[in-house]
């Protein structure tokens, strides 16, 4: 497919799409210009290249350097803003009958023992947009070295069989469990790696440090934060999704990790709303590729999505919009001030509720999705949202279900006791610590409608359904026009 | 790893801060925590809960750590004059501690009390650009102590980083022969609403083992730093807020410039 298309709204600027392949094949060897957009649901996402266009051709992160055909570009695609929609993962199956590397059976199926080339042994991807991450257990640390766990873990459910499975399992030769996770943005990683502050609250302790550059470490990238850098992180993904064998090339990971750290994502236009920098909205992914990183959102300084600032309490209508546009913005503006002043009470949220806040802490949106521009946690953003943990996850029984049960001699879950359900240990599968078991990291806020679904276990399909787990999850008591306000200003960012 | 570890265990050791006895005029409870909601913007909201000898509700909500509903409290306080605005004779100083006994979570409106805005504390970190000011010669010796919640080694936030990063720097800029991690725990028995409570001997290593990783990373040679813990702690005047028991759960981070080849 081929696009063309350019948007023309009434009365605001034009925003030319990408007009190659929107799929970026492995190895298609293609310049990555400098600038690419592209439509999607509400919009237009855009990605900047700040270091100016890269040639592909030979480039590790375009090439497909292991044995699968896969290359990063694969999951970390520039139409779905670096990450991956169901819709492209769809589209691929369609189109290549699910020959496509990313259907590689090692974790694009839901367990490598399925045959292969068949919907029902992807089901996970085709339907949720799911990869499987399989981690050792018992766990290893960051360098490597075992680490004795307090819990034990029982698989109560296996839809794939791949937690029961003789090779794959917790009962195989190289113990494995398996959880299933939507892929990570590969943009806007000065974000992500940022240090805001040099200690971590949620333990009270200083950032770790980077063994090779002794400077800390944000503790950001990934979803259980199994690494630590970005260079430790392209290894794992090389080795695991890419499946290189052997060492991968220490040029190749630089090169790597030089390209993906120039790319800013954000969403550059709304169907709705029209330009995002019209009426003084500094939308787009310009202003994030210029700011500081690791800012902490103050009311007075650094009000978070000030981007939009000057749609709040928008009073007259300009000539150039249209009713429809004019008004979506101000359900932006409220949504930037739900936001941000909006309490509600967070309870039973382990890494926020269960350090000195207290449980209950009544707070807003930005106490958590505190990092100005960005919408992450300015401090490692390890939190058990409720996503995969019961009795707050959805039922989601398309998914593992495991029982933790703590050992004798360390303190239980703070919140949810000794034995705890779920459907991914999250931070825990780092960390072996009870305290931990389904902390996830805080995502980026940034480009939300270029790939859905969202949360780790993509069982919200849509922002709007996100924004429907939060208002039942914490008893918010939403207005239909709230839930709509935030669910504009999330598919903007 | 840390360079060495020497378990002391001695009551009594000598520090620049003088040991006390007797414990102030203080309230010293085990209840079950109410939150009243009372929304006043973020991180505001009521900590109540009754003493069982009195039958008095207090406003246990001042302190830096706040409760856990469902889970008990050790409270250890002082009532104060300060306006009820909360429901509670409102205890200042105040210290919580979140115990593992079960209680019914249980939270009340606002009923017409006014409750009260979150203020941050008078010192917070800065964030990691703000360039930090490092100590000027002459450097003499310096201790730096931080307090802990009863049974815990948990650093409370806004609270122990502060003091780790003024001490962290201290020892840079210093440059000492020997910097002393001693934990200490409260390890004598006392009674609390008809309970004893006593804190446990590894408690005092832990915290010391905590504070020294900290020193670590903030970059602290590892071959300077002596980590030791005493069990027995007696109670230390000038703690932060006057409070006596508390005042035992403590670290205390000494920073010298001992003789080459010393050893306390």
């Amino acid at each position: 497919m081929v696009c063309l298309v350019v948007f023309a709204p009434a009365g605001n600027t034009q925003e030319a799409l990408y007009e190659g392949e929107r799929w970026w094949a492995p190895g298609q060897g293609e310049q990555f210009p400098d600038r690419m957009s592209f439509e999607n649901n509400t919009g237009i996402v855009t990605t900047i290249n700040s270091a100016g266009a890269v040639d592909t051709a030979g480039h590790p992160f375009f090439e497909p350097l292991g044995s699968n055909g896969r290359a990063c570009v694969t999951c970390h695609q520039p139409a779905d803003g670096m990450s991956l929609s169901l819709t492209t993962i769809r589209e691929r199956w369609r189109e290549t009958a699910g020959a496509d590397p990313l259907f590689a059976a090692i974790d694009g199926a839901n367990c490598p023992n399925l045959p292969q080339g068949v919907a029902s042994s992807h089901s996970l991807l085709l339907d949720r947009g799911l990869f499987r991450i399989f981690r050792p257990w018992p766990p290893v640390d960051h360098d490597g070295n075992a680490v004795s766990p307090e819990f034990d873990i029982d698989v109560i459910r296996d839809p794939t069989g791949c937690n029961t499975n003789p090779d794959y399992g917790l009962a195989s030769d190289d113990p494995t469990i398996s959880v299933f996770r939507r892929p990570r943005p590969a943009t806007n990683l000065k974000y992500i790696t940022a240090t805001g502050f040099p200690f971590e609250p949620k333990n009270g302790l200083p950032l770790p440090n980077d063994p090779l550059t002794g400077l800390p470490v944000s503790g950001n990238i990934m979803a259980d934060a199994r690494v630590r850098t970005l260079r430790e992180q392209a290894i794992d993904a090389m080795k695991s999704h890419l499946q290189v064998e052997g060492e991968p090339d220490e040029n190749d990971i630089k090169r790597i990790i030089a390209f993906e750290s120039q790319l800013y994502t954000a969403q550059s236009f709304d169907k709705r709303g029209g330009s995002l920098t019209d009426q003084g909205a500094r939308g787009g992914p310009e202003l994030l590729a210029k700011s500081r990183a690791g800012v902490l959102n103050s009311a007075s300084r650094s009000p978070m999505w000030d981007e939009f600032e000057s749609w709040i309490d928008l009073q007259d209508k300009p000539d150039h919009l249209s009713d429809e546009q004019f008004e979506f913005r101000r359900s932006v503006g409220r949504g930037v001030r739900f936001f941000r002043e909006r309490t509600f009470l967070i309870s039973d949220q382990a890494g926020i509720t269960s350090m000195n806040f207290g449980n209950p802490v009544r707070n807003d949106c930005n106490f958590c999705h505190n990092m100005y521009r960005f919408g992450n946690d300015v401090a490692p953003g390890q939190v058990d949202l409720g996503t995969v943990n019961h009795p707050f996850s959805d039922p989601q029984p398309h998914l593992p279900l495991f029982k933790l049960t703590c050992k004798d001699g360390f303190e239980p879950h703070p919140h949810l006791g000794r034995t705890v359900l779920t459907h991914d240990p999250g931070f825990a599968l780092t960390t072996g610590k009870c305290a931990d078991i389904g902390k996830l990291t805080i995502q980026s806020m940034r480009g939300l409608a270029s790939r859905p679904p969202y949360f780790s276990s993509g069982f919200a399909q849509t922002i709007r359904e996100s924004v429907e787990y939060y208002d039942r999850r914490f008893y918010m008591q939403m207005t239909e026009q709230e839930k709509q306000d935030l669910a504009n200003l999330m598919s903007v960012l | 790893m840390l360079a060495l570890r020497t378990a002391v265990i001695v009551v009594g050791t000598v520090t620049l801060l003088a040991p006390v006895c007797a414990s102030p005029d203080s309230l010293r409870f085990i209840a079950c925590p109410v939150y009243r909601d009372i929304d006043q913007g973020p991180k505001s909201g009521c900590w109540l809960a009754t003493d069982p000898a009195s039958g008095i509700r207090y406003d246990i909500g001042s302190g830096r750590s706040k409760p856990q509903w469902g889970r008990e409290v050790l409270v250890e306080g002082v009532a104060s004059q300060d306006t009820d605005s909360c429901g509670g004779v409102v205890l200042q100083p105040v210290r919580v501690a979140v115990l593992q006994g079960h209680c019914n979570k249980h939270m009340l409106p606002a009923e017409g009390f006014a409750g009260r805005a979150f203020k941050l504390p008078a010192e917070v970190m800065q964030q990691m650009w703000v360039p930090r000011q490092a100590p000027t010669a002459p450097f003499e010796a310096q201790e730096f102590v931080i307090f802990f919640g009863f049974n815990s080694s948990f650093p409370s936030y806004q609270y122990s980083e502060i003091i780790l990063e003024k001490a962290a720097l201290y020892a840079l800029a210093s440059d000492p022969s020997r910097i002393e991690i001693t934990g200490y725990a409260a390890t004598q028995p006392y009674e609390v609403s008809g309970r004893t409570l006593a804190e446990h001997d590894e408690l005092a290593r832990a915290r010391a083992e905590k504070v020294a990783l900290a020193f670590e990373r903030l970059g602290i040679p590892e071959s300077v730093i002596d980590v030791r813990w005493e069990s027995g702690a007696e109670a230390m005047l000038g703690g932060d807020d006057g409070l006596a028991e508390p005042s035992k759960r403590r670290v205390v981070i000494s920073i010298r410039k001992f003789p080459v080849g010393h050893r306390r």
